[in-house]
């Protein structure tokens, strides 16, 4: 088995802590697991990656490009960023909500629709939703996270249930953050549920 | 009893150096060795460790070297860069040796990441006859942290634990074992001459020095036999490999697909150099491809064994340009250096296969870039753009130009546009003394003069900015000196410091006022303001600036990653008349412009509102429910 993640985002959003939680449910569900982390200067809202490589074996930290089974884009252009990791049969799960760099630093104009109509018209399997607003809707935009992880895992895209993701979170996430993650965790499951083909999926949510 | 967890290198290093029975561990934060130290300062009241941050590396080195004199297991931690501050001691250290143990972690950043520098330890470990362990894995820090505890006291030397960013910042499943309490039986410190380092106990030491390199070197072609740190497995083909660190692990997933042809070399305990089992591995083989990030280290080390002994073989590395002398690996530079060496040898052995990205990047579009930048609501924002408008009412008063000399933290970013507002940067605790330097040089030049300002941040200002301000005011240095008092060091996630009045394990200290210490080094101008109005920062930055001689200002705030504002900004529309100065001179994260002409300011604004001081209209506002 071998099975390796890359999680992207802008630094904040929660990527660090997503990784940590596939990293623990790998290795309660018996794999191997090595993550490599962004963590420091680049954190101050720069452009940052988790790796997750869950396997058999003990490997390197860093996916190699083309090898990424599952891609998370905390946000539109990140998931960009990094397609060049996306493997053969690998998917997509995107976060629609764009974090708009300021004019000056960010050098482009940057259009997150025609970036997520891009993702979508090259990625066979992409399941892409606003979950900052779902997440907003459960009651925190911080949740953005947890909801893809949740998502992730109802749409069958990552080798646990998200029974067992739901475990390793519910001992991660302070106590008094549990009640709203928990509600982005199901309004993320319910969203996802009965999409069996996330190829339609595409256009529907 | 052994139990499996997911843990970070650097935790794993912290929980093998608690195993080994670490009595007192001392360090300064550095990004990406931090967590080590933070590992064993969360524990260290349930084993009884003595833990603490010093004031900087050397102070931290020097620390961990009284308590090995005395007999106790010591540890230090801190990044590459921080081993040039704490050289110093070290050098001395190898000659003297310790009773105790003393192990020395020190995190590479090949990148470089957060680094100043992409140097390599291991060349550090070769310059000061120190041995140097180099794991690959989370795993391996955790069970090379005991063996290093273990070697320093059998050897009576400093042993330096070397990780690099991917395995002190990655995590993995690591299995470790239920730690005791630290023991409380420590000889102390015995009086006795060779403590005392004279030239004639250098000359004597020496040689001892030598003759252990030797014994080390011995030993570690021994752990080839035994031990896992250091292995051989033995290909079909006469081409080898040799991989220390993680990139061993590139190297083994490179050649996954074409295992059996290839020997390959693996090295832990990375210096002395242990040759007997190099050579022992060269004698199978006629060509030996080197796999190792930064410095061609291992490539040397080989190099001079084959010049040595008359070997007929081509190594293939860096310095024959087959791997990049620069920056880091990964798998996909190790399968490039590999086919690369493999066009130059005469073979049939196939090159390695590197699966092609499904998607082309060219093709994506536009993407905007995000360079590290100042959080939003950041203090040192107000700082910076405080001074920026003092400089140019100085401009245009006085005809008189403003140079910034900047320092290592968070606020390096003042760099960025458009801030505009680092112009020098070197080391910590440079900003000052390179400040100095520069005015200094102003009797050389016509018309020229320039008013020298230095941003430091307060945990920058006790690491070694003291030294700096003493020798400006003793010489008479025309200088500003702002510090940017957050009250935390914020860069490496937020240690405490000694301006706090709390130690690393939550004690109560003493408060060591920064604007106290500057008065006391003879400073004559200084003050101390909160950051909270825009005006008042200006003009306190600008009659600092005015002041003939050296003058400080020390500005002091909140740091936004520990205590975020409960209010927050928006933009009236009603009001807004597009000008967009919000956007154009303040470069923060929280605002943006969109298309409809009008800025608009995201869920991230921590309410500090510099923004709204800014705007000439008078349109941007608390946002109502933000209270």
């Amino acid at each position: 088995m071998k099975f390796d993640i890359l999680i992207a985002g802008v630094g904040g959003q929660g990527v660090v802590l997503a990784s940590r939680l596939l990293a623990t449910a790998a290795m309660d569900a018996g794999f191997h697991v090595t993550t490599a982390e962004t963590i420091g200067m680049a954190q101050r809202e720069g452009s940052v990656t988790s790796h997750i490589r869950i396997g058999d074996e003990v490997c390197g930290s860093l996916i190699p490009s083309g090898n990424a089974d599952l891609i998370i884009g905390l946000e539109p252009a990140e998931a960009a960023r990094n397609i060049h990791f996306l493997g053969m049969n690998g998917s997509i799960v995107v976060n629609e909500h764009a974090v708009m760099p300021s004019v000056l630093n960010g050098c482009v104009e940057y259009d997150p629709y025609q970036v997520l109509e891009f993702l979508k018209g090259n990625c066979r399997d992409i399941l892409s939703v606003d979950f900052t607003q779902l997440a907003k809707q459960a009651g925190t935009y911080r949740a953005a996270n947890v909801a893809m992880l949740a998502a992730a895992a109802g749409a069958d895209l990552i080798p646990f249930s998200s029974g067992d993701l739901w475990n390793v979170l519910e001992k991660m996430v302070p106590e008094k953050y549990r009640d709203v993650n928990r509600k982005a965790f199901d309004m993320s499951l319910e969203r996802v549920s009965g999409i069996k083909n996330p190829e339609q999926q595409a256009m529907d949510v | 009893m052994t139990s499996k967890r997911i843990l970070m290198g650097n935790e794993a290093i912290a929980f093998g150096a608690m195993k080994a029975g670490v009595q007192i561990a001392s360090g300064y934060p550095g990004t990406p060795s931090t967590e080590v130290m933070e590992t064993i300062i969360s524990n260290a009241n349930k084993y009884g460790i003595y833990a603490e941050w010093a004031t900087n590396e050397k102070v931290a080195l020097e620390t961990a070297v009284g308590a090995a004199y005395s007999g106790a297991n010591a540890m230090v931690t801190m990044k590459q860069v921080g081993l040039n501050v704490a050289s110093d001691p070290l050098m001395s250290l190898s000659y003297i040796g310790v009773k105790g143990s003393l192990v020395i972690l020190v995190s590479d950043d090949p990148g470089p990441h957060s680094s100043q520098t992409e140097q390599d330890t291991r060349a550090f470990g070769h310059f000061s006859n120190i041995p140097v362990l180099d794991p690959s894995t989370p795993q391996e820090a955790y069970d090379m942290a005991k063996l290093a505890f273990k070697l320093s006291h059998e050897m009576e030397i400093p042993v330096i634990l070397r990780t690099t960013t991917r395995v002190s910042h990655g995590c993995a499943d690591v299995m470790i074992e239920d730690i005791d309490p630290a023991s409380r039986d420590i000889e102390g410190f015995v009086k006795d001459p060779k403590w005392v380092i004279f030239p004639k106990l250098t000359a004597q030491r020496h040689p001892w020095l030598e003759e252990l390199q030797v014994r080390l070197s011995d030993r570690f072609s021994e752990y080839f036999k035994e031990n896992s740190f250091n292995s051989i497995s033995k290909g079909n083909s006469k081409i080898g490999m040799v991989a220390s660190g993680v990139s061993y692990l590139y190297a083994k997933e490179a050649i996954k697909d074409s295992s059996e042809t290839f020997s390959l070399f693996k090295i832990g305990t990375v210096h002395p150099f242990p040759e007997k089992a190099a050579l022992e591995f060269l004698s199978n083989i006629t060509d030996l491809i080197v796999i190792e990030e930064l410095d061609p280290y291992l490539e040397e080390q080989f190099l001079q064994l084959i010049g040595r002994h008359h070997l007929d073989m081509n190594i293939y590395g860096k310095k024959n340009g087959h791997f990049p002398l620069s920056g880091e690996y990964n798998v996909d530079t190790v399968i490039d250096g590999v086919n690369s060496s493999l066009k130059d040898i005469n073979t049939d052995v196939p090159f390695l296969y590197h699966s092609s990205p499904v998607i082309d990047k060219e093709n994506v579009p536009p993407l905007p870039v995000r360079p590290p930048t100042l959080c939003a609501g950041c203090m040192h924002r107000t700082v910076f753009y405080a001074f920026k408008k003092a400089a140019g009412k100085l401009r245009t008063e006085k005809g008189m130009e403003s140079i910034f000399s900047g320092d290592i933290g968070c606020y390096t970013l003042g760099n960025a546009r458009p801030l505009n507002m680092v112009d020098t940067c070197l080391c910590m605790g440079a900003g000052i003394s390179i400040a100095a330097g520069l005015s200094h040089t102003h009797h050389y030049q016509r018309d020229q003069k320039a008013k020298q300002v230095a941003f430091i941040g307060d945990s920058t200002f006790f690491h070694s900015g003291v030294a700096a301000v003493i020798s400006a005011v003793y010489n008479n240095a025309d200088i500003t000196v702002a510090v940017l008092d957050n009250r935390t060091t914020a860069m490496t996630g937020h240690q405490p410091h000694p301006g706090i009045g709390l130690t690393a394990t939550g004690v109560s200290t003493k408060v060591i006022d920064i604007a106290d210490v500057l008065r006391s080094c003879g400073v004559d101008l200084v003050e101390t303001i909160e950051v909270n109005d825009l005006g008042e920062c200006i003009d306190t930055a600008k009659r600092a600036m005015e002041f003939e001689g050296p003058s400080a200002v020390v500005f002091k705030g909140r740091c936004v990653g520990i205590t975020k504002g409960k209010e927050q900004y928006v933009v009236d529309e009603g009001k807004c008349t597009g000008c967009m100065l919000c956007v154009s001179q303040l470069g923060c994260p929280a605002i943006f412009s969109t298309s409809s002409g009008l800025p608009v300011i995201q869920d991230n604004c921590t309410g500090c509102s510099l923004c709204a001081q800014v705007c000439p209209s008078d349109a941007i506002v608390l946002k109502e429910d933000s209270q």
